[in-house]
């Protein structure tokens, strides 16, 4: 079968691209002109083009679907929630944030930690838990209602600690905004099981080689410095 | 001007611009249940991470190369589904009679194809697009698009003789 023939060819003089840039504005405006005056003379590229408006009029009557309707306004967090975040803070506990069901209350986005990952080509926006596969990069955003001290570290399944972001010895300040994505990438190595995430969100650039040393040998226990905040989650790597 | 994509714009852009994913996964595909299932894939993995459209040029252009990128996925673990089932399969008559049977033959054929070469097959031949046009989607020179039609064009022999 010649591939110019088979019965999936396209059949215009002009081309599915050039006509869908047309229709949808995309075209400068001679380019534009140019196109419109080819289609009004000529029958296969007029057809095409009643084609697509027709199935534009199809998508239009379907029902939005689940992923893209408005989500419901977020519910007020307990006030048992909210005196029990407090002692903690206090206390300088790391909280273990779940972004979905903790919603800080004061103006501009809850502060929030997120992961990308880059897994054969696609990008996915990571949950707490994900499976990731070695050699998968993976690239971390963060949200603040104020600009901040930002570090996010590592606890990996072997029991070493790493600051995966930022270069320095140092919290780097980013800021303010929603999923601001952070300079670094990284590419996973061979190492499986579950990888420990721990951002911090801190008031002053608070030295990191100390905080490192603690998460190694202290793990769930740790202490933070009292200018920080700390989001903990987790990823798989098998 | 960079685009701005909250959840209610990628919305209104299923509305406006959902129609180029349907009609081109329709071809692709062959099959209608999967080309809805693909425009509903494409709009909910926008709204995962809206900077895949925010940082191409076109969206009409963004919007091809996700469809064709989901579509031949889809061609491709369809192939491997069915070569799992084969044995367990009974003969079905064909269905949409020889031109049925020859867009079949197409699909199933871009399936074995490398993933550059498959998506040059797609937009040169499926949407009639010039190798400039080609290039520009594939991100490459107007020559590697001529480059990679060759090639298809002997894959695509082989495997029919092969077949």
């Amino acid at each position: 079968m010649n591939l110019t023939a088979t019965p999936l060819s396209w059949n215009s003089c002009l081309s599915g691209l050039r006509l869908d840039r047309w229709m949808m504005g995309e075209l400068a405006a001679d380019d534009a002109g140019t196109v419109g005056t080819h289609v009004s003379g000529c029958a296969a590229c007029s057809a095409a083009v009643a084609g697509m408006r027709g199935v534009r009029e199809e998508v239009r009557a379907l029902a939005l679907p689940a992923s893209l309707l408005p989500t419901p306004p977020r519910t007020r967090r307990p006030a048992a929630a909210i005196v029990a975040a407090g002692l903690a803070l206090a206390a300088g506990v790391v909280l273990t944030l779940r972004p979905d069901r903790l919603v800080e209350r004061r103006k501009g986005p809850p502060r929030a930690l997120s992961m990308y990952v880059q897994h054969l080509g696609e990008v996915r926006r990571a949950r707490p838990g994900e499976s990731v596969a070695p050699g998968d990069a993976i690239r971390f955003a963060v949200s603040t209602p104020a600009p901040a001290f930002v570090a996010v570290l590592s606890l990996d399944p072997a029991g070493r600690a790493w600051v995966y972001f930022p270069e320095g010895a140092r919290a780097a300040q980013v800021g303010a905004g929603s999923e601001v994505p952070l300079p670094l990438g990284t590419r996973l190595d061979s190492t499986t099981g579950e990888e420990q995430i721990l951002g911090l969100f801190c008031s002053a650039p608070v030295e990191l080689e100390p905080i490192r040393l603690a998460l190694q040998q202290q793990r769930g226990a740790l202490v933070l410095p009292p200018s920080c905040q700390g989001l903990r989650w987790s990823f798989v790597k098998r | 001007m960079p685009v701005i994509l909250d959840p209610s714009a990628i919305a209104a852009l299923y509305r406006s611009h959902g129609h180029v994913v349907l009609r081109r996964a329709r071809t692709l595909l062959g099959s209608e249940a999967d080309a809805r299932e693909a425009l509903q894939e494409i709009f909910a993995a926008l709204v995962r991470n809206p900077d895949a459209v925010r940082s191409a040029g076109s969206i009409v252009g963004w919007l091809y190369q996700a469809t064709t990128h989901h579509c031949l996925n889809h061609l491709r673990k369809a192939r491997t589904g069915a070569r799992v089932l084969e044995l367990h399969r009974p003969a079905l008559p064909e269905i949409g009679g020889p031109r049925g049977e020859a867009a079949a033959e197409v699909r199933r054929l871009l399936a074995l194809l490398p993933d550059e070469v498959a998506a040059a097959v797609v937009y040169h031949h499926l949407d009639g697009m010039t190798h400039a046009e080609v290039a520009e989607l594939l991100g490459c020179s107007r020559r590697q698009v001529g480059y990679l039609l060759e090639r298809a064009q002997g894959l695509w022999d082989r495997a029919e003789k092969t077949a």
